[in-house]
């Protein structure tokens, strides 16, 4: 048998020279360098209008899918973006309530009616953040309380006039007995065209147990000779200590003679839209 | 036909890397079909037939990728010979077999590429290179049971079947 004698250093001599051409090449083609490379360029000309396609379904799959292959992630992904989208809508309502109130705020702060005894006091804007659940009593409750400096008899403002009075502080809130009911009184004057006051007592007739409008009503007693006129504006007369002087309360809506004939009672409509009232100020009295 | 088909086999083996495992990427680490094509049909063929084969796919790749020209050639033409001289001696009707194969070959494959690119001046850590190296053979062994029953049939019996010139 013969047997096929192979040349050991031929063979090393034809891979190393093999190797050294290739390492040669490699260094020259790598990166950065620029060598003409027509077939690859026909190439890739020819292979990508066909890798497209592949790509665009194979990522359409995937959108499609992840769903399936990814479930634990996707469910823990959707309770995030559910806690995060929970979080920014009240973010949202958060800063749109506080525009809001800002708006109504400055509003109010340019508002229709400026009392020159109001500016002298110190006043806290508050937010309504409840109304009275009973029918016992006309009241509100603000989001402001004794740490903010609000005090039991504070008068209370709204854009248009007057509200009522603190009757009850707790640290964060308190509550405001508005003049619509029965148990606030207010001491008022009317003013008619020729500008002269006649002074009163303004009472909201909203009595326990009675059947009233969702609006409440007030009302105010004079003498049968005291010139008073559908149309005229009511203020508080600053007497008696509650209230400042100046601020409005309403327009006398309509006159009836008392059945004695001494007297007359004026329903006086109020300006302040009591069933849509949400933001206020609280007037500090003491000290002021 | 057996030209268009091996071609077309090529066509796909440079295309589905960059594309359809492009999805099926484990952690970045992608198959390589061109490797795996030139093991079967190396295993196929006579030593002379499949170190050209070996050295074509090798050049196209280089030149579809455009860079490192004759690192793929070198590898895929070594990568041929290798498969020759291991299924000379392994039964390759054996598909546990095969798939052993490949895992060997390709990761001797994988670390030539490793060291040529080192040769090329790229910068590989020990661990990079031991992960790929796994990798890529594990990936290129996991596809054998789903792709050899078939290529072998097919260069067995079917349209891919190879006759030797003393045959023909």
């Amino acid at each position: 048998m013969v047997r096929k004698r192979v040349n050991v250093t031929g063979i090393a001599v034809l891979v190393f020279f093999l190797l050294l051409g290739v390492l040669i090449a490699i260094r020259y083609t790598g990166l950065g360098t620029n060598f003409p490379n027509p077939v690859g360029g026909a190439m890739q000309r020819v292979l990508s209008p066909l890798e497209q396609p592949i790509l665009q379904v194979g990522n359409a799959i995937r959108d499609n899918t992840r769903a399936l292959w990814d479930f634990t992630e996707v469910s823990r992904q959707n309770e995030e973006l559910l806690k995060k989208v929970d979080q920014l809508t009240g973010d949202n309502l958060k800063l749109k309530t506080e525009i809001l109130a800002g708006m109504r705020y400055n509003e109010l702060d340019q508002g229709q009616f400026r009392s020159p005894t109001l500016d002298k006091f110190e006043k806290i804007g508050a937010s309504v953040v409840n109304r009275n659940p009973t029918t016992w009593y006309r009241t509100l409750t603000l989001n402001r309380g004794s740490e903010d400096g609000v005090v039991a008899n504070a008068p209370v403002i709204g854009d248009l006039g007057l509200i009522g009075k603190i009757v009850s502080v707790t640290p964060t809130t308190s509550e405001v007995l508005l003049i619509l009911d029965g148990e606030g009184q207010v001491s008022a004057l009317t003013r008619g065209s020729t500008g002269d006051g006649t002074f009163g007592i303004v009472q909201g007739n909203y009595k326990r147990g009675s059947r009233l409008t969702s609006e409440g009503n007030l009302q105010m007693l004079f003498r049968r000779e005291d010139s008073i006129n559908v149309g005229d504006l009511v203020l508080t007369s600053g007497m008696g200590g509650v209230y400042p002087k100046d601020v409005p309360i309403g327009q006398v809506k309509e006159i009836q003679l008392d059945p004695s004939g001494l007297l007359k009672t004026a329903y006086i409509q109020p300006l302040v839209n009591f069933d849509s009232l949400e933001e206020v100020y609280i007037v500090k009295m003491v000290g002021g | 036909m057996r030209y268009v088909l091996i071609a077309v086999m090529f066509l796909l083996s440079l295309i589905l890397p960059g594309t359809l495992f492009h999805f099926w990427s484990w952690s970045g680490i992608k198959p390589d079909l061109l490797m795996l094509l030139t093991i079967y049909i190396a295993m196929h063929h006579r030593r002379p037939s499949g170190l050209i084969w070996g050295l074509v796919a090798g050049l196209l790749e280089d030149l579809y990728l455009g860079r490192y020209i004759g690192m793929y050639t070198l590898t895929l033409t070594v990568v041929a010979s290798l498969s020759y001289w291991l299924a000379e001696r392994w039964y390759r009707e054996n598909f546990l077999l095969t798939t052993f194969m490949v895992f060997i070959v390709t990761s001797v494959g994988q670390i030539l590429i490793a060291f040529l690119s080192l040769g090329a001046g790229l910068h590989w850590t020990l661990a990079d290179i031991g992960r790929l190296v796994i990798g890529v053979s594990l990936f290129n062994a996991i596809l054998v049971p789903l792709t050899y029953p078939w290529i072998h049939q097919s260069f067995v019996r079917g349209w891919l079947r190879y006759w030797p010139r003393y045959e023909r």
